[in-house]
């Protein structure tokens, strides 16, 4: 704050994004906003809308929220979606933290990581669940409900989790259907639960029955893919070379325009706070990667061989290279 | 993100609604002489939209327009490859890619010849929304729109007995479990009935309800259950002994 000439900024947080104000204030509110003022001294005071979150905390109550702001501040965290309302309020714009605040996110502390290692056990154990319980005859929504209640019995605070099923017609994950699942199926999922704030992730894919070559074919290209990012990503290795490394093998076996964007969105991404932090693992993004951030590799993609397929491993980036803090078999999973 | 059942029925919400709620929408846009209303929908903010036009980004953000003359307009933050997906469970018909929201928006209007728009809750656009549309040659006004029809009342009204008949019928499961196997437990049971999302609440003492955290509910606790069914949510709350 010294650096940027600030005197005090804003942490806001909304049912939605809440991770610019936990990445302060780590209590997991209920109501729609909560907002975190720090001083350059260092005092901090939180406001809530909700009266409950207010009495657990022992904070200030402030059910018409757009009061929380007045008297502005130098800068605000999760500025760029917060209501026009609440900008206004403060008087003059302030300038966006979101970026400063983010970058100091993307490094986890020891408690981060340990929060994360919990996170990845539990989506471990989530992602058994899964295999134990998918079956031909059970609709998509019946497995995520069965793979939701699992995680929160065992503590999860929340779940960011796709799903979808079939074949080669499938060509990426969405919200469950009521589709009703069938031997030969492949079924793809990316879970990823949170605990105590923090999300970690797991992709696999399933096959019900017997795989088709094609099946086996597309495996062996995600595995490799996963693997050669896995074998690269250690501090001074950019996002850019992380993505390069998996895509190549795609093309390396002639899927190189299933990368792109039509296919695709990311060959990966940053965990913490938030399920779908930045920088992403692009071949445009330059960033460089730096010891303790946590990072998922998968190159999920279509491939007209199997469909939408997806693999990837939660990895905490170490001194000379990385640990996969998944424990799950890295296999195409059968049943 | 949304991870329950998501769909369409259309029995239950006959397409003729949509078209009542739309023309309600032309004539509010006719007395403001104003070419089309935008409407704002993210994952937590899904309601307005999803009650004139079915939508609801599960993930993400994304603009509706609805034009005074012609068929709405998705721009939409999501992939698309889940366009099909989404047509199948809305009224949506065009539907354009918009990783950038506000430009879509503005090339939009400039292939329209619009000037002007109206904004449903205008002050509460997000920042990055709301600034570089004001900056922008589109003037934006603020529309305010009555949405509760009748409708809509009997689909809160299902989403309500939804709620409360099966905490009736777990509550009592409860006794003798934490909140986090009581969670579960819940969640199993609502998202197999067809939750699309849900928050739980515990109370146990005179504490105020707060997320599980993994404390004992005993014998005596209540439970507060926010419950959405097909964009509708319900809130009831039921304690211990019964």
């Amino acid at each position: 704050m010294a650096e940027r000439g600030w005197d005090s900024i804003l942490l806001y947080g909304n049912a939605w994004r809440k991770d610019p104000f936990r990445s302060l204030v780590n209590f997991n509110f209920s109501g729609d906003h909560a907002l975190a003022r720090l001083s350059r001294s260092g005092e901090v005071a939180v406001t809530f809308s909700d009266p409950w979150d207010s009495e657990i905390v022992g904070a200030k109550l402030e059910p018409d929220f757009v009061k929380a702001f007045t008297g502005g501040a130098s800068a605000i965290a999760g500025l760029d979606f917060m209501e026009e309302r609440f900008v206004t309020a403060c008087g003059a714009l302030p300038a966006s933290a979101t970026a400063d605040v983010e970058e100091l996110r993307r490094v986890k502390t020891a408690e981060e990581i340990g929060y994360i290692q919990q996170a990845c056990d539990l989506a471990d154990r989530g992602y058994q669940r899964f295999a134990e319980v998918a079956e031909p005859g059970m609709r998509e929504f019946e497995l995520v409900a069965e793979v939701e209640g699992f995680l929160k019995e065992n503590g999860a605070e929340d779940n960011f989790m796709l799903i979808a099923s079939g074949g080669t017609e499938v060509v990426g994950m969405k919200p469950p259907t009521d589709r009703v699942l069938q031997k030969g199926d492949s079924i793809t999922t990316e879970l990823t639960p949170q605990v105590n704030g923090y999300y970690a992730q797991i992709c696999r894919t399933l096959v019900l029955g017997e795989p088709s070559p094609g099946q086996l074919q597309s495996f062996a290209i995600f595995s490799e893919a996963q693997q050669a990012a896995e074998d690269l990503i250690k501090p001074g290795v950019t996002a850019a070379a992380a993505a390069r490394a998996q895509n190549d093998v795609f093309r390396k076996y002639g899927y190189g325009d299933y990368t792109g964007s039509k296919y695709t969105r990311v060959r990966g991404h940053c965990l913490g706070l938030y399920p779908d932090e930045t920088p992403h693992i692009l071949e445009d993004v330059d960033y460089v990667l730096k010891q303790d951030m946590v990072v998922i590799a998968h190159p999920n993609t279509y491939l007209p061989l199997s469909g939408y397929m997806v693999f990837g491993d939660t990895m905490l980036i170490t001194s000379s290279g990385n640990t996969r803090l998944n424990r799950t078999e890295k296999k195409l999973f059968v049943k | 993100m949304k991870r329950g059942l998501i769909t369409w029925d259309k029995a239950e919400l006959p397409p003729s609604v949509f078209d009542r709620r739309l023309a309600k929408v032309r004539d509010g846009l006719a007395k403001q002489d104003l070419p089309a209303l935008l409407v704002y929908s993210d994952v937590w903010r899904s309601n307005e939209g999803r009650h004139l036009t079915n939508y609801m980004p599960y993930w993400n953000r994304s603009l509706i327009v609805l034009p005074r003359e012609g068929a709405p307009v998705l721009l939409c933050g999501l992939s698309p490859r889940v366009y099909p997906w989404i047509k199948s469970m809305t009224i949506f018909e065009e539907i354009r890619p918009a990783s950038k929201l506000v430009p879509t928006l503005l090339q939009l209007c400039s292939e329209r010849g619009w000037t002007e728009l109206g904004v449903l809750d205008l002050a509460r656009l997000p920042h990055e929304i709301h600034a570089p549309l004001e900056a922008s040659n589109v003037k934006a006004s603020n529309v305010k729109l009555d949405l509760t029809d009748d409708a809509e009342i009997a689909m809160l009204r299902r989403a309500e007995q939804m709620a409360r008949e099966i905490l009736t019928a777990e509550l009592p499961k409860g006794a003798g479990l934490t909140d986090y196997q009581f969670s579960g437990l819940l969640e199993r049971a609502f998202r197999r009935a067809g939750a699309e999302d849900l928050v739980l609440l515990f109370r146990t003492g005179d504490a105020a309800p707060r997320t599980a955290r993994g404390s004992m509910l005993g014998d005596k606790f209540s439970v507060a259950v926010a419950l959405e069914y097909r964009g509708h949510w319900a809130r009831v709350t039921q304690g211990l002994p019964l």
